[in-house]
């Protein structure tokens, strides 16, 4: 596809995603019906599970990416890998920042070493450090190589990660979506969060093909600007 | 012996012997360990905290940070004389040379960590008993995969212009099993329990550590590449 | 005259302020409990509302970084 191409269906793509939003905000808010046992604050779960999913969905991208980088050495995987890895970062945050809003009302404590939250601020941290090497690294070429390794180690070491948070301990909410005897949640909740996951998706991939096509119109001035020189 | 294990052997040797010669790594790291033995001694009141509670934690930690010290300048030696380019040159298959890399420094950490055991045993009136084996062969797994992963993430901070400083932003993510599974069944251990309680820790830290060499194996040849 | 009319709305301005704030601490301290309970109650939907809102900052802050680029860009290329 040609970066004309990417701005276009990024174009489509991030405004389908806002029309999207929109409806969900509506369904989370004047829709689904009120969850007995939390009440009303129970409603953050349809925005705080979809971003989760984004941004384990990012990293896992970028490690593919990455790896198809190392060995095929096409400059667009990199693009892509680096694209998704700062979409993950904007969804960790998002989070991060929601989940404790939940924790306050849910648990009295805005922060708890509980795995699923603790896995995500690791994995926020994994964001930061593949940003870190790339721009320590003065030779770029070298900075995509280290880059690379460290989304890959990152997906790698997420499920030994995940299993260790929780043998030390659970308090979040059981699963209510995956789980092997079927779905527990009611029909009316489960269709909004499983609205919100798409929703959420969606708008990842429209803002990752936008933010793509910059980082190919900024590879070709600096193709430009090397040529010019 | 095989042309492969043959050179593996080689660098592990001709760094074990660079490191006995020179003794720069191994003193640094072993003064650090009883050091911060004294400074928790310190830091803990004894009164209200029972030793055998926090000494897992406390050797654990001891060891991530003395061998963040020792381990994080594998390369540096041979970066700043540019010996590292002969190696990097040489035949040798770049896997091989992790794997060397990895042995020679699981070496140099193992024997810091039974240093670390027996200093803060001594310190902290440590009484193992039975289940002395079985905390020194934790020990060694989990000795294992964190030096394959900072071995390999060694390699990375050292071409950055940021160098040793950006190792522990990198690797203190990473390492949160093996501080979880090491610590959780050392704890135990200490306490007296059985090791049949803790098995399957240990199973997960011998994962964590297969993994972690297994991939640094696989990715240590795109770091060092040119 | 002028002058002490002047010189006197401060005064009075704070006079007014300090009643106000008496009479509404005095009614809050006497405020029945059912009152209070609801005021607690509104927290959650305080919560509700501030990750909602969240979402539309950070994910529109992501999208106006990515247009600055984009513009910076396409910019350096007209050049």
């Amino acid at each position: 596809m040609s970066t004309a191409g990417m701005r276009r269906g990024g174009t489509a793509l991030t405004l389908l995603g806002l029309l999207g939003l929109i409806t969900l905000y509506w369904m989370a808010f004047f829709w689904v019906p009120t969850e007995v046992n939390q009440g009303v604050v129970q409603r953050i779960f349809y925005i705080h599970v979809p971003a989760a999913w984004t941004s384990f969905l990012a990293i896992g991208f970028a490690a593919l990416a990455s790896g198809m980088y190392l060995w095929l050495r096409d400059e667009r995987l990199d693009r892509a890998a680096l694209c998704a890895i700062e979409g993950g970062l904007v969804f960790a945050t998002l989070v991060l920042t929601t989940g404790p809003l939940w924790g306050k009302i849910a648990w009295g404590t805005y922060w708890t070493w509980e795995p699923r939250l603790t896995l995500t601020l690791l994995l926020w941290f994994i964001f930061i450090g593949y940003f870190m090497v790339r721009n320590a690294t003065e030779d770029p070429e070298k900075g995509k190589r280290f880059a690379a390794v460290v989304a890959i180690v990152g997906a790698i070491d997420i499920p030994f990660i995940h299993l260790s948070v929780v043998w030390f301990r659970s308090l979040h909410p059981e699963p209510v979506v995956a789980r092997p005897d079927g779905p527990t949640l009611p029909g009316d909740m489960l269709l909004t969060l499983l609205f919100g996951v798409l929703v959420f998706t969606v708008l990842f991939f429209g803002l990752f093909l936008f933010r793509y096509a910059v980082e190919g119109l900024r590879a070709e001035a600096d193709l430009r600007a090397r040529s010019a020189a | 012996m095989n042309t492969y294990l043959r050179q593996v052997w080689v660098i592990v040797w001709k760094d074990l012997v660079l490191e006995m010669r020179s003794r720069e790594r191994i003193a640094s790291m072993g003064a650090f360990a009883v050091l911060a033995g004294v400074l928790f001694n310190f830091s803990i009141d004894t009164t209200s905290t029972r030793p055998q509670d926090v000494a897992a934690g406390l050797i654990w930690m001891t060891l991530i940070f003395g061998g963040l010290l020792g381990v994080g300048r594998t390369f540096h030696l041979e970066a700043q004389d540019g010996a590292l380019q002969g190696v990097l040159m040489s035949p040798t298959p770049k896997d091989a040379l992790f794997l060397a890399k990895t042995a020679a420094n699981f070496v140099l950490l193992y024997v810091v960590s039974l240093l670390v055991l027996g200093v803060f045993g001594l310190f902290f009136g440590l009484d193992l008993g039975p289940n002395l084996g079985w905390v020194v062969l934790v020990l060694g797994v989990g000795a294992l995969g964190f030096v394959a992963l900072v071995t390999l993430f060694a390699a990375v901070s050292t071409g950055t212009n940021m160098g040793e400083t950006l190792l522990p932003v990198l690797v203190f993510p990473l390492l949160v099993p093996m501080v979880i599974y090491g610590v959780g069944t050392t704890t135990r251990l200490i306490n007296g329990r059985p090791f049949d309680e803790v098995e399957g820790n240990v199973r997960m830290l011998g994962a964590f550590a297969l993994a972690a060499v297994a991939a640094g194996a696989v990715l240590f040849r795109y770091v060092v590449e040119d | 005259m002028k002058k002490s009319i002047t010189r006197a709305l401060p005064l009075a301005v704070l006079a007014l302020a300090v009643t106000a704030g008496a009479v509404v601490a005095q009614e809050s301290a006497g405020m029945p409990q059912a009152t209070r309970l609801a005021e607690q109650n509104l927290r959650p939907y305080w919560h509700v509302f501030a990750a909602y809102a969240l979402v539309i900052l950070v994910v529109g802050g992501w999208a106006v970084s990515i247009a600055r680029r984009l513009k910076a860009i396409e910019e350096r290329l007209v050049d």
